[in-house]
C-alpha cells in the first residue's frame, strides 16, 4: 500500500452518484404486509394505540403506535431499531404525525412492548382514535424547527410541542374526545409545517419590521438580492449609502429579507410571539375540509414552558370536548353553535385584530371546491 | 455515570420534565454517546456539535431569540437541493456549531423500513454529522441536523454507498428544498389500510423516479409539492399541504355487507352516529337493512369510518386531483381545490405525469418569483388552467358558480 | 458553426452576469432576452462545468458563479 499524507475516508473517494433516487418501498415492508398488500378487510381497535388490520387472507397485524419527539439522537433510533428487531421482525413505520409504528403478529407480545418501550424510550402508547365507538384519542404534533434550527422563527417549536404534550398526555395515551382533534405548530408565518387546515394551531408571529443595521448590510449582504426578496416591494436599494429602505406600512415580516441578508434581523425577543388558530380540518368526513381561523393574535413568548400558550391550547380542547358531540370536531362544533358561543364558551377575547384586512387573498376563491366530496 | 461534561442549560433542564418525550435528552444523549463513541476509538468528525446546540439553544431561550443565520450553501455535486445552510450568529463562542447544515434525505413511500436501513443512516450520521436527526421533516423527508460544510459531500456520498458502505439493503438519496419538486410523500395505503382507493405508494416512488432532475434541480418560480392520500379522508393532509393533491375516490356503489351492519348494531347505535351523521341525508336503516341512495352520496367516508368492516368503497375506484394548496406565504393559506374530478386508477400514474408536466411547463413559463402554482391560477383565471390541462369545465370543480357577469370574453375580442 | 461560436458567447455573458450576484433564472433570461428554458441549459452547463453554482434561499434557489458563492457564503458565516 502506497502511503498517503492523509488518510481518505472511504466517502471521499467513491466516484460521485447521483439521480438514483429513494429504495424502492417493497424492500421496506413486513412480510405480512408485502403479502396482504392491497388485500386488507378491516380494521379495528384493540386498544387506545393498538389497530388490529385483518386481512382477506386471514392473516392479522397489530400495529402497535408510540409518540415520539420527532428530534431524535442516532442512538435513540437504534434503540427504536433494537426494540422491532425484537419484536417486529426487524421492520417499523414512522407515521406524518412524527408517530413510530411497531407490527406484531401476536397479541400476547402486545403488553410487553409496550412495557419496553415505556422504559427504554419513555414513548407513550397512543395517538390513535375508535371512529366505531367515537371514542378519539390526540395524536402528535406536526411542528417545525424553531430556534433548534430555524433563523427566522418567532417562538421555538419542540419546547412548546413538549410542554403542550405533557399537559395533554392523558388525551393521547386514550381515547377520551368526541372526534379528531389535530393540532400543529409552525414557528413563523411562513409555516414550513402548513398548519393553515388544524383543528387546533399555534403559529409564531412577528410583529416588529426588521431591524436594518446599516454596518452589516454594508459587510455581509447582496443588496439586489435583498430587495429582490421582499415579496410586498417595501425594500428599495440606498445606492448612495450602500444599504436598504424599508416602507414598514408594506412590511408583512416574513424575514424573507433576513434569509438574503443577515444585516436585517427580524427577531424581537419582546414582541415575537405565538397565536392560536382553530377550527381547521382537512377530511372529507362529514364537513368540507376549512381554513384555520385565528382567535388568540398573540401570547408572549415565556420559555421554557410557554404557560400563557398552553392554558389557551388546553382551555379551547377541554371546552371543545366538553361541548361537542360525538364525531363534531371543532370546525363542525362551532358550525353548529356559531362564533359568537366559541368566544363565550372559551372566555378568549374578541378584539379587532381578529376582523380580516389582508387582502392578498382573492374573494373568487371562496367559490372553489376545496374538498374532493361531490355527487356524480 | 458518565464523563462527558455537558454545559449548564438550566432552563432546557425544565424540558427534561414532565411524562412526553423530551428532545433535550435526545440532545444531551447525543451528546454523551457520540463524545464517549469517539473516546472509544470510533471515527467522529463532529463530536462537540451536539453540545455546541446545548449552549445555543439554552441561549436562545434565556434571550428569547434564535441565533441562527441562513447560509446559502449546497455543496452536494450534481445537486441543486436537499441542503439547508445553516451557521451561528456566535460564530467563534461555539466554534462547534458555526456552521450547521441540514440534509434532508428522501424517505421510502409511506415511512416504511427495515431497522438494517435506519441502523446505516445512523452509522454514517454518527460520523459526519451532529448525531441529530428528525423523523421527519414537515414534508416527509428524514432530517439530517446540522453538520459543516466540508462534509456534506462525504455525507451524501455515504448515503449514496449506504448499502455498500454501511450495510443497508439500499442506498438513500437526497430530497428536495429551494424551487425544485419537493420530495413527494403518500399515506401507508394498500399496505395497510382496506380504504386506499389507489396504489399511493407506488405512485409515489413512481413521480419521485420519474422527476428526479425536476427533484435535484431547481428552475422554477417557487416549490412544487406532490402528496398521495388514498382516500378522502386525506392522512398525509394532501389537499391542504401539496400544490398536487392526489385524493383517492370511487364513482359507483359503497359495498354493504349487510350482515356485518347488523353486528355492528348490536354494539353502536347505526342511526344516531351514522346515519344522521351523513352529510347528503342518503342513508336509511330500519334496523334491519341498511340503504344508501348512492347518487346523493359525496363520498365522505364518514359511514365508512365508523363501520370499517361493513361498507367499502365502491369497486370503480381512482383519485380526484386538487389543485394549488399550500401555506399562506404570500397571498394566503390555499386548501387545494378540484382540477380534475376523477381519473380511473389503470389510467392514474399516467394521467398524472401527462398533466404534471403541462402544469410545469405553463408555471415555469408565466409564474412569477415565489408564486405558487395556485396564486398563478387566481392570477390567470381557471379558464387558462383549463386550457394548459386540457380539461373541461365540471361543476364539482366549485361550490357554486360566479356571481357576477363580468366575464371576460377574450374570444371575441381578439 | 455560428449557432456554436452564439452559444459559447452567450456562456461567457452568462458567467459575467452571474459573477455580479446570485440570480434567478428567469431574471437574467429576461434581461439577456433568451428563452428561460435555453438558458436552464447554458446554466446546466456551467453547474457541471464547475463554474457556475446554485444558493439557495432554503425556499427558493438563485445561481451565481462558483467565486461568487464562496465570496457570499464567507460573509455570512462571519468568517
Amino acid at each position: 500500500m502506497v502511503a498517503q499524507e492523509v488518510e481518505k475516508e472511504p466517502e471521499e473517494t467513491v466516484e460521485i452518484k447521483t439521480d438514483f433516487g429513494p429504495p424502492h418501498y417493497e424492500i421496506m415492508l413486513h412480510p405480512i404486509i408485502k403479502k396482504n398488500y392491497g388485500k386488507w378487510k378491516y380494521h379495528e381497535v384493540v386498544r387506545p394505540g393498538v389497530i388490529k388490520r385483518v386481512a382477506e387472507s386471514g392473516d392479522v397485524l397489530y400495529v402497535v403506535r408510540f409518540g415520539s419527539p420527532r428530534l431524535l439522537s442516532v442512538y435513540t433510533v437504534r434503540d427504536i431499531c433494537d426494540i422491532a428487531d425484537k419484536y417486529s421482525d426487524g421492520y417499523l413505520r414512522f407515521t406524518s404525525r412524527h408517530n413510530v409504528e411497531f407490527f406484531l403478529t401476536d397479541p400476547d407480545k402486545i403488553e410487553p412492548l409496550i412495557q419496553e418501550v415505556q422504559e427504554k424510550l419513555g414513548f407513550p402508547c397512543g395517538g390513535t382514535w375508535d371512529a366505531t365507538k367515537g371514542e378519539y384519542g390526540l395524536s402528535n404534533i406536526v411542528h417545525t424547527q424553531g430556534w433548534v434550527h430555524c433563523h427566522t422563527p418567532a417562538t421555538d417549536a419542540s419546547g412548546i410541542v413538549k410542554s403542550v404534550m405533557d399537559e395533554l398526555y392523558d388525551y393521547f395515551t386514550d381515547h377520551k374526545l368526541p372526534a379528531l382533534c389535530r393540532i400543529s405548530l409552525a414557528c413563523c408565518a411562513n409555516m414550513c409545517g402548513a398548519v393553515h387546515a388544524s383543528d387546533i394551531s399555534m403559529v409564531g408571529v412577528h410583529r416588529k419590521i426588521p431591524k436594518i443595521d446599516d454596518d452589516a448590510v454594508r459587510r455581509t449582504c447582496e443588496i439586489p438580492s435583498t430587495v429582490a426578496a421582499c415579496p410586498t416591494g417595501a425594500l428599495k436599494p440606498d445606492m448612495k449609502r450602500k444599504t436598504v429602505i424599508l416602507d414598514k406600512d408594506k412590511c408583512m415580516y416574513c424575514g424573507n429579507c433576513y434569509t438574503m441578508c443577515p444585516g436585517m434581523p427580524i427577531f424581537d425577543p419582546e414582541n415575537d410571539g405565538v397565536a392560536v388558530l382553530v377550527a381547521g380540518k382537512i377530511s372529507d368526513a362529514r364537513y368540507p375540509p376549512q381554513l384555520s381561523k385565528v382567535v388568540v393574535p398573540w401570547l408572549p413568548n415565556n420559555p421554557p414552558r410557554w404557560p400563557e400558550v398552553v392554558q389557551t391550547v388546553k382551555k379551547i380542547l377541554e371546552t371543545w370536548a366538553t361541548h361537542a358531540e360525538k364525531y363534531e370536531r371543532i370546525a363542525e362544533w362551532v358550525h353548529r353553535i356559531g362564533w359568537e358561543r366559541f368566544f363565550e364558551l372559551t372566555g378568549l377575547e374578541f378584539t379587532e385584530k381578529l376582523i380580516d384586512d389582508y387582502k392578498r387573498t382573492p374573494y373568487i376563491y371562496a367559490s372553489y371546491r376545496t374538498s374532493a366530496a361531490f355527487r356524480w | 455515570m458518565t464523563d462527558v461534561e455537558l454545559p449548564e442549560t438550566p432552563l432546557l433542564d425544565e424540558l427534561e420534565k414532565g411524562p412526553w418525550p423530551s428532545f433535550v435528552k435526545e440532545i444531551k444523549r447525543a451528546a454523551i454517546e457520540q463524545e464517549k463513541a469517539m473516546k472509544a476509538g470510533k471515527k467522529i468528525k463532529l463530536p462537540g456539535a451536539a453540545k455546541g446546540l446545548l449552549k445555543v439553544l439554552e441561549l436562545a431561550y434565556k434571550e428569547k431569540r434564535t441565533h441562527w443565520k441562513h447560509g446559502g450553501i449546497v455543496a452536494v455535486v450534481g445537486y441543486g437541493g436537499g441542503v439547508i445552510g445553516r451557521y451561528c450568529d456566535l460564530e467563534d463562542k461555539v466554534p462547534e456549531v458555526w456552521h450547521f447544515h441540514t440534509m434532508r434525505i428522501n424517505m421510502p413511500s409511506g415511512w416504511f423500513y427495515q431497522t438494517k436501513a435506519l441502523r446505516a443512516i445512523c452509522d454514517a450520521w454518527e460520523k459526519w454529522g451532529s448525531g441529530l436527526t428528525n423523523f421527519h421533516g414537515s414534508t416527509g423527508d428524514i432530517i439530517l441536523l446540522g453538520t459543516r460544510t466540508e462534509y456534506l459531500q462525504p455525507m451524501a456520498n455515504a448515503l449514496a454507498y449506504l448499502d455498500k458502505l454501511y450495510g443497508s439493503p439500499a442506498p438513500f438519496d437526497i430530497g428536495g428544498s429551494g424551487s425544485d419538486l419537493r420530495t413527494p410523500s403518500a399515506c401507508m395505503g394498500p399496505a395497510l389500510c382496506e380504504f386506499a382507493c389507489y396504489d399511493t405508494l407506488k405512485a409515489c416512488y413512481e413521480f419521485t423516479m420519474r422527476y428526479q432532475n425536476e427533484l435535484h434541480r431547481p428552475m422554477w418560480p417557487y416549490k412544487f409539492k406532490i402528496k398521495c392520500s388514498g382516500c378522502p379522508n386525506d392522512c398525509v393532509a394532501a389537499k391542504a399541504r401539496s400544490d398536487f393533491a392526489i385524493i383517492g375516490t370511487w364513482k359507483d356503489e359503497i359495498q354493504i355487507d349487510q350482515e356485518a351492519v347488523k353486528e355492528y348494531a348490536k354494539v353502536i347505535d347505526i342511526e344516531k352516529q351514522v346515519v344522521k351523521k351523513c352529510p347528503t341525508g342518503a342513508m336509511s336503516w330500519d334496523g334491519k337493512e341498511l340503504k344508501i341512495d348512492n347518487r346523493e352520496c359525496i363520498r365522505c367516508m364518514h359511514c365508512i369510518n365508523v363501520m370499517p368492516k361493513a361498507l367499502k368503497p365502491g369497486k370503480e375506484r381512482g383519485a380526484t386531483i386538487l389543485i394549488g394548496g399550500k401555506a399562506p406565504f404570500v397571498d394566503g393559506a390555499i386548501i387545494g381545490w378540484v382540477a380534475i374530478p376523477f381519473i380511473p386508477e389503470n389510467e392514474l400514474i399516467e394521467k398524472c405525469c401527462e398533466v404534471l408536466e403541462a402544469i410545469w411547463e405553463w408555471w415555469d413559463e408565466e409564474g412569477k418569483f415565489r408564486e405558487r402554482v395556485g396564486e398563478l391560477i387566481w392570477r390567470k383565471g381557471m379558464d387558462e388552467f383549463l386550457k394548459v390541462i386540457n380539461q373541461k369545465a365540471d361543476v364539482r370543480m366549485v361550490y357554486a358558480p360566479r356571481n357576477n357577469p363580468f366575464i371576460f370574453w377574450r374570444e371575441l375580442n381578439q | 458553426m455560428t449557432e456554436e461560436v452564439n452559444k459559447e458567447e452567450l456562456k461567457q455573458k452568462v458567467l459575467e452576469y452571474l459573477a455580479k450576484k446570485p440570480w434567478q433564472v428567469r431574471d437574467l433570461a429576461k434581461v439577456l432576452r433568451v428563452k428561460k428554458r435555453e438558458l436552464d441549459k447554458i446554466v446546466q452547463e456551467l453547474i457541471n462545468e464547475g463554474k457556475a453554482a446554485y444558493w439557495s434561499s432554503g425556499s427558493t434557489t438563485y445561481v451565481t458563479t462558483k467565486d461568487k458563492l464562496e465570496e457570499m457564503e464567507k460573509k455570512r458565516s462571519g468568517t
